[in-house]
């Protein structure tokens, strides 16, 4: 077990490692450089010369890339070409709103999509079920920013009970914050919902099909206790490994509904960093994008395993 | 002050707002919800770019030479000036008591120092506008001396430029601003929010009212709006012209409009370039646009007709062209095939200014109409400046109002101009314009400008259809605010001209 966790930490390291490489190839693949987006149309060679060279832009690009490698591996992620600020204090707190916004809309998500997804199971083909699937797929199929308008339409316009800006800061109170962050974190509870429920669903009645469910029933049980007894556990692992993936979503993939909130998250950094061609920026934020994704993946790993006797125990 | 450039602006305001005849009162916090910056912004002056931080570097520091209501150079921290026939030697009086953030007083190194900041080697946007300065000297502690290479009657209009902002001598560390402004920066979180605070002892009189300014980024253009009309926020700036309609329904807000004084919004086509070459071919694209359906149809009226030149209608010196170069599809086609029916492609991107693509589709059907097959390209945005503009042989591009006419001119239709986006070369216009820079009589000024407005419209590259309109939205408990000849948000100086009923 304790083989497989350091196995797989080790994989990771070696994953963001390809994960940088592949993003500094694909910046440098991109036209045009950080002078020449910060200048724009008032670019002229003179000045752009001047800020290529106080950015030491006029280095060759494996030299640039092998100097940010080094700073990195001594725990150094350098300061924005932009504007000069410390990248790990402009990222932390933007860090911890994506975090705290998915948390949220986790919090709100899970126990619906899951528990809905058992009672869709258990009454298979009954109102219950068709109502669920239906309503989730109509949420999944809404684009989110279309989602977010009409949740601004009424509940901050028509019924003022939530702001329509969810701009929050280092000194917001906690009570204000969940308050702000409200609409955005239902917006993405709607998003990810239909994927989690559908899959519980679908794999619990799976597991519905086989013979010692079959033996279950006959030994006289209730259909709910089938269920939630004999065929949950063994149907766990692959609602896990989607409950991830859609943990690691509501992490890396709200930069539209940041947007419409305007929200202060890690996304909105990335594009306006992208549009930039602030490669540090670009750079940090995707290594923390790749960091959530493996860590939530290597969770899923494990808990599947844990909670999975015939895993646990491998003959 | 002869002979300087005024610029004479026609305004019109929408929802009763520019009240002024209430007593302004101090307190409260303006609450500013912008478009135009981003994650990467800096308050080094040099790197600004766009509304947001021109906003936050008035109120922290201040410039050389401010515009007022009318257009006309009006002293700030220079407080005034005299020239010499021939506007090369001019003499320039510093301020007296004014105390920086920091308490040091401003002196005359202080302002050579942050004019140095854009001579030489930088990287500043604002270094053309400062290259015919050979020389600065100090005169005495509060006289400067500036010394042209060529005349210039026009220099203390090149002054009011945004990123020429005043620190003290020999500062370096621009996250920590030393200003002269009336709010001191409390917090600088770029992307989210900027906080500054009322100093207390500004120097301007009746100016400065807020207690503090909460700046906050809000990029999409609907979650702005609707943050204004739902109180979240005091003031927005760039509502949509579509959906102004609306915001004007709402009993709190106000819009604010300024007519004429927008970007121009034109298509550019490489004059040195084939099939461009030709100016029959330049001038049945001229012929060839529905100027007014675009203006009706794409910016809802709120925008003004173009020229083909990069001069407003609102502009004193602002020369129609005659006849103006109105929708003629019959006279587009057969200059077209004057020109030997040539294949055109059009260049078009949301990237250059929003609204691009529209206004291409709607020339792409004027064209259709005429007979002439153009053939329009969506290009990607990101980037666009770099890879499209000034290399495409056609394509959109916008141009912000400068604040003289020799400066809107010169920089984009001289011959040697950096950003010449149509490659049009002409000796006679060249000279033209340097004979008009130091005319310092007025009739004959006003003459010459209409020449060269003239040339550029007749056998230029430039196909300017349009000049939009700003519109300011502002909560009507905010006072004091006015269109201004320049910027939108009253020169994005509302911070200090405003304050709440």
């Amino acid at each position: 077990m304790i083989r497989l966790i350091l196995m797989r930490i080790g994989l990771g390291l070696l994953t963001l490692f390809v994960v940088s490489a592949v993003i500094f190839l694909l910046t440098q693949i991109l036209p045009g450089d950080v002078a020449s987006s910060v200048l724009g149309q008032n670019a002229t060679p003179e000045n752009l010369a001047a800020f290529r060279h106080e950015l030491g832009l006029d280095q060759p690009a494996l030299s640039r890339y092998l100097t940010w490698l080094w700073g990195v591996l001594h725990g150094d992620f350098g300061v924005a070409l932009t504007n000069k600020r410390d990248i790990i204090q402009e990222l932390a707190p933007r860090f911890r709103n994506t975090l705290f916004l998915a948390g949220y809309a986790a919090l709100l998500a899970l126990p619906i999509s899951v528990g809905f997804g058992i009672l869709a199971a258990v009454r298979e083909g009954r109102l219950t079920d068709r109502v669920a699937n239906i309503l989730a797929l109509i949420c999944i199929s809404m684009p989110e920013f279309f989602v977010g308008y009409l949740l601004i339409l009424n509940f901050s316009v028509n019924h003022e009970y939530f702001p329509s800006l969810a701009t929050v800061s280092s000194d917001t109170p906690f009570g204000e914050r969940v308050w702000a962050v409200t609409l955005p974190a239902i917006t993405m509870t709607l998003l990810v919902t239909a994927h989690m429920l559908r899959m519980t669903r679908n794999s619990v009645l799976a597991i519905m099909s086989t013979p010692y469910v079959e033996m279950a029933f006959l030994k006289g049980l209730t259909r709910g206790r089938v269920v939630t007894r004999h065929a949950l556990p063994n149907a766990a692992s692959p609602i896990i490994s989607v409950i991830a993936l859609n943990l690691a979503y509501l992490v890396v993939g709200v930069v539209v509904v940041e947007n419409v909130f305007t929200y202060p998250g890690v996304g909105q950094y990335m594009i306006d960093a992208v549009t930039k061609r602030d490669v540090p920026v670009i750079e940090a934020c995707g290594i923390v994008f790749a960091s959530v994704f493996i860590t939530l993946n290597t969770l899923a790993d494990v808990l599947a395993i844990v909670l999975n006797p015939r895993l646990r125990h491998p003959r | 002050m002869a002979g300087a450039a005024a610029l004479g602006l026609a305004f019109g305001s929408l929802g009763g707002s520019a009240k002024a005849a209430e007593t302004p009162k101090k307190g409260g916090t303006l609450r500013l919800g912008m478009e135009g910056g981003s994650a990467s912004d800096s308050l080094d002056p040099r790197t600004y770019a766009d509304s947001i931080p021109i906003s936050y570097g008035y109120q922290i520091f201040n410039g050389l030479v401010e515009l007022d209501a009318d257009g006309n150079a009006k002293g700030e921290l220079l407080e005034s000036w005299e020239t010499k026939p021939g506007a090369t030697e001019w003499i320039f009086n510093v301020r007296k008591g004014i105390t920086f953030h920091s308490g040091k007083t401003l002196d005359a190194d202080d302002i050579i120092y942050s004019l140095n900041l854009h001579r030489g080697e930088t990287k500043s946007a604002a270094k053309d506008l400062l290259s015919a300065i050979s020389d600065i000297k100090k005169l005495s502690a509060n006289q400067i001396q500036i010394t042209l290479s060529s005349g210039n009657a026009d220099l203390p209009y090149n002054l009011t430029d945004y990123h020429m902002l005043v620190v003290p001598n020999g500062f370096t560390d621009f996250s920590k601003p030393d200003g002269t402004g009336a709010y001191a920066l409390e917090s600088f979180e770029p992307g989210v929010r900027v906080l500054t605070k009322n100093t207390g002892h500004y120097w301007k009189p009746n100016s400065a009212w807020f207690d503090s300014i909460e700046l906050k980024y809000i990029p999409d253009t609907s979650s702005r709006t609707q943050a204004l009309i739902s109180g979240q926020i005091d003031a927005a700036n760039r509502l949509d012209p579509k959906t102004v309609s609306f915001v004007q329904k709402s009993p709190k807000v106000s819009v604010l409009q300024t007519k004429g004084t927008g970007n121009r919004f034109a298509f550019v086509a490489l004059c040195d370039t084939d099939p461009f070459k030709s100016n029959d071919l330049r001038m049945a694209l001229k012929y060839g646009i529905d100027r007014q359906k675009i203006v009706d149809t794409v910016y809802k009226g709120y925008a003004s007709i173009g020229n083909d030149t990069t001069i407003g209608p609102a502009n004193k010196y602002y020369a129609p062209n005659n006849p103006p170069h109105t929708y003629d599809p019959d006279k587009a086609a057969s200059l077209w095939k004057k020109a030997g029916s040539p294949a055109i492609e059009l260049q078009v991107s949301e990237g250059a200014f929003s609204g691009a693509t529209d206004a291409g589709i709607l020339y792409q059907e004027a064209m259709k109409k005429a007979g002439i097959n153009l053939n329009v390209k969506r290009v990607s945005g990101d980037g666009y400046w770099d890879n499209v503009w000034l290399k495409a042989p056609f394509c959109a591009v916008y141009w912000g109002g400068r604040p003289t006419v020799d400066l809107q001119l010169s920089q984009t239709f001289i011959s040697t101009a950096n950003w010449n986006d149509t490659h049009w070369r002409e000796p006679a216009f060249d000279k033209i314009i340097t004979a008009a820079r130091v005319e310092l009589d007025e009739a004959k000024r006003k003459q010459m400008y209409a020449e060269a407005q003239n040339m550029i419209a007749d056998t230029g590259g430039m196909v300017c259809f349009a000049v939009g309109d700003y519109l300011d939205g502002y909560s009507k408990k905010v006072q004091g605010t006015a269109p201004h000849p320049r910027y939108d948000m009253c020169d994005q100086k509302v911070a200090e001209k405003a304050w709440f009923s």
